[in-house]
């Protein structure tokens, strides 16, 4: 899609003197995706789990919206899923974004009607993942991230490949600024390449122990990781959508980025 | 690099397989075994693409199993090579196709020639077959015959004295074309294989980790111990 | 005027936000026993995912799947040692430092993960399932031969479709002792003593080769096998992160830790005076 668009673009520099019709048989292939770009990030925390998406949507340099949200809430009840436990992302191309949430959403609704109980985050995630394989040979141009609280209360989070990989891990980056954001977030969450002042020096230094920051430290660390990145990503930025899922709900903020 | 050897001789086939299995550069087995009894006469030995190879010797296998099961009687090899080389085409045609070379060997206790021998002495399906009594106390049996058969991924058949696939056929086939006779006995026959193994280790660029031998006999199918562990000068 | 509308108008099917399969998939309460896999609606398939997924081919590929590793698992008097790295890359970013590459597949088989991660994940866990049923049906436990063919058989039947897994199944059953298989997405299933399987299998290989007996005691293959990872995630850039090991005995299988491979490279270097190409010195 994104090559039939670019070719109308009107050009303002002097364009290169190829002529495109001479070049013998045009090939039409099968390409049913486009990237939107974006981002996305999910941290867990001791007895909460915060995502967090921009919601710009682009396709190659055009902006389509500059509010388009990436975060979901899964199986809950109503238009506006109220008392939903599990939060899904996506990021990647839209519409099979759209297309994994409402599958999702609907196999999570109809677990809990046919069991009478909520699906748990664990089971929900196992889920995705053969959602996500069941399309092994056409598969859904997704890196999704899901979370919410585990059987204990605790913050639970598991991050998916493309066709359905999935591990729980403590913190995520997913989207055209993954590469700026998960490198922050190793560091200033699981503490990597941090050592313990005084320790000593060169082998001697001794790693610091990573352990569940507070709710706030992980907000602050959100923000900046999205303001940040919309000052060198251009795809990344115009608003971001935080979802914090804790005992008591999801509670859902919006705040502004830059709209450059 | 694989290699498949296969040669017969007055009252034997004997057929070898490389025991290597390489995948990319790297020899993941330096024992396999890449050949399949079908029935207790025949043995096929095969190579090709990795996956095809084993399910389409273990398909033939299987099924020449239930012909005998069914029928109280063994396919001979003749019919076993016809069998394999109609289910190769069939599959050659289809969507996804078996990609495998074959050799096809063993003992056909229904041919060779016609002896009469004392019907006292019949010892039922022991070597040749018995045919119905004669007169005056004699019955008429055949001697049996080596038969081997060579078949590729194309389904292209051929009965041969001798036969070789891959690149041990540039090698081995003009040493077989100059030593080999059709009346050669089991010891000539194993001299004929270890000329040909020593010109594959000198001559082939990657080593093959060996043969696995097995010869084919009135008695059935063995494996023969073959010591191809001395290093070959080059000349 | 009705060859217009005919023209203009969608088949009633278009119209149906859900075919009759997705409606029904979708109200199931649990996911369908039978495999039914989408395929894009084209000639060719295979050759169509490749272009979009396979990183190798075509750097530019639109779709990164998690890939890359070192695994490798070998037989010993004591049973099996079962070592991997925890690296997953998608075409040179590192994805993952933290995968665990040794699928419990129940408390006596191991799988290990090579290849498509997702892949390995999935299948390894139908096969798990299938061992399951076995026991199930059979009132007894599968034996390694028996659940590595069912995995062969079934990476076989999806041959060409662009499946991309190197596994090796290793379990300890009463009939047949320890029993190590390898299987790959070809088709290939071997039984073995030894395997490595990875990018950085020849590394690994380098260091196992050398100093396999099968005499080696519990403690010396724990090391071996450690070891051999920990080279093969010094030389190759797609393994790294955690050396994760696993020995098999008899009575089920026991982990020996998921640890990082920056303190045991430092350890071996300055305890062993190995890997004198890199200098210790801190200025």
């Amino acid at each position: 899609m994104a090559s039939v668009f670019s070719a109308s673009i009107p050009q303002e520099a002097p364009g290169y003197s190829f002529n495109h019709l001479s070049s013998g048989t045009r090939e039409h292939a099968f390409n049913p995706y486009t990237d939107n770009g974006g981002s996305t990030l999910g941290i867990s925390g001791a007895d909460f789990t915060i995502f967090a998406g921009d919601t710009r949507s682009t396709s190659g340099y055009n902006i389509n919206t500059r509010y388009a949200p990436k975060l979901f809430k899964i199986g809950g009840e109503g238009p506006s899923n109220e008392n939903a436990r599990i939060v899904l992302s996506v990021v990647g191309f839209a519409a099979d974004g759209n297309a994994l949430k409402e599958r999702l959403d609907t196999v999570v609704k109809m677990y809990k009607y046919q069991h009478g109980k909520p699906m748990t985050v664990a089971a929900c995630a196992q889920r995705l993942s053969h959602i996500l394989y069941s399309k092994r040979f056409f598969p859904y141009y997704v890196h999704a991230i899901l979370g919410g609280l585990d059987e204990d209360g605790k913050g639970a989070l598991y991050s998916y490949d493309p066709v359905g990989s999935y591990e729980r891990e403590q913190c995520r980056a997913a989207g055209s600024a993954s590469s700026l954001i998960m490198p922050f977030l190793d560091n200033q969450v699981n503490f990597k390449n941090q050592y313990v002042p005084g320790s000593g020096v060169g082998h001697a230094l001794e790693q610091r122990v990573p352990e569940p920051l507070p709710r706030k430290d992980v907000e602050q660390l959100v923000k900046d990781a999205f303001t940040s990145a919309t000052e060198r990503q251009i795809e990344v930025g115009d608003g971001l959508q935080m979802m914090t899922i804790t005992k008591d709900g999801i509670e859902e903020v919006y705040s502004p980025l830059k709209k450059d | 690099m694989e290699v498949l050897l296969g040669l017969t001789g007055r009252d034997f086939v004997l057929m070898a397989a490389s025991k290597a299995a390489m995948r990319g550069a790297t020899i993941l087995k330096a024992s396999d075994d890449k050949t399949r009894e079908l029935t207790k006469h025949t043995l096929m030995a095969y190579s090709g693409e990795a996956g095809d190879t084993v399910q389409f010797a273990e398909y033939v296998q299987a099924n020449v199993a239930l012909y005998s099961m069914r029928n109280d009687t063994d396919l001979g090899p003749g019919a076993v090579a016809s069998f394999t080389r109609s289910e190769l085409a069939r599959s050659l045609r289809s969507r996804s196709p078996y990609m495998v070379n074959l050799l096809l060997g063993g003992w056909d206790v229904l041919g060779g020639k016609d002896v009469e021998v004392e019907s006292e002495t019949k010892e039922g399906k022991e070597g040749g077959s018995d045919a119905q009594d004669g007169k005056n106390g004699k019955a008429i049996k055949k001697t049996g015959c080596a038969r081997l058969y060579w078949i590729d991924y194309l389904a292209s058949q051929a009965e041969v004295p001798y036969a070789a696939h891959g690149y041990a056929q540039y090698y081995c086939l003009s040493i077989l074309d100059k030593h080999h006779h059709p009346d050669i006995d089991f010891d000539q026959g194993m001299k004929l294989l270890k000329m040909c193994s020593d010109e594959l280790k000198r001559r082939l660029p990657i080593d093959f980790k060996g043969l696995v031998v097995k010869v084919m006999t009135k008695d059935g199918i063995r494996e023969v111990e073959f010591d191809d562990s001395a290093p070959v000068k080059s000349a | 005027m009705d060859t217009l509308v005919a023209r203009y108008s969608a088949p009633p099917s278009q119209h149906q936000p859900l075919d009759q399969d997705e409606q029904e998939e979708l109200m199931e309460a649990l996911p369908p026993l039978s495999l039914k896999f989408a395929l894009p609606p084209i000639a060719q398939p295979s050759s169509w995912l490749r272009t979009m997924t396979d990183d190798h081919a075509n750097p530019n590929c639109p779709i990164k799947i998690a890939h890359g590793t070192t695994t490798l698992a070998f037989r010993f008097q004591g049973g099996i040692i079962v070592a991997t790295d925890s690296r997953a890359t998608a075409g040179n970013w590192i994805a993952s430092q933290t995968v665990k590459k040794v699928i419990e597949i129940n408390n006596c088989l191991l799988g290990t993960m090579a290849g498509g991660a997702a892949d390995c994940q999935y299948w390894l866990a139908y096969l798990g399932m299938q061992c399951r049923l076995h026991e199930l049906r059979h009132k007894r436990r599968i034996s390694v031969a028996a659940a590595s063919k069912i995995l062969a058989n079934l990476v076989y039947s999806y041959k060409g479709y662009g499946l991309s897994m190197g596994t090796m199944c290793a379990g300890v059953t009463p009939q047949e002792g320890p029993a190590l298989y390898y299987i790959d997405s070809d088709g290939t299933r071997l039984a073995g003593n030894l395997f490595c399987v990875g990018s950085g299998q020849t590394f690994a290989y380098g260091v196992l080769d050398a100093e396999y007996r099968y005499d080696l005691s519990e403690n010396e293959a724990l090391e071996l096998g450690r070891r051999s990872i920990l080279a093969a995630t010094h030389r190759d850039a797609f393994s790294g992160g955690f050396i994760n090991l696993y020995h098999v005995k008899e009575d089920g299988w026991v982990k020996h830790g998921f640890n990082d491979t920056n303190p045991i490279f430092w350890k071996t270097k300055l305890e062993k005076g190995e890997f004198s190409n890199v200098t210790a010195d801190l200025d």
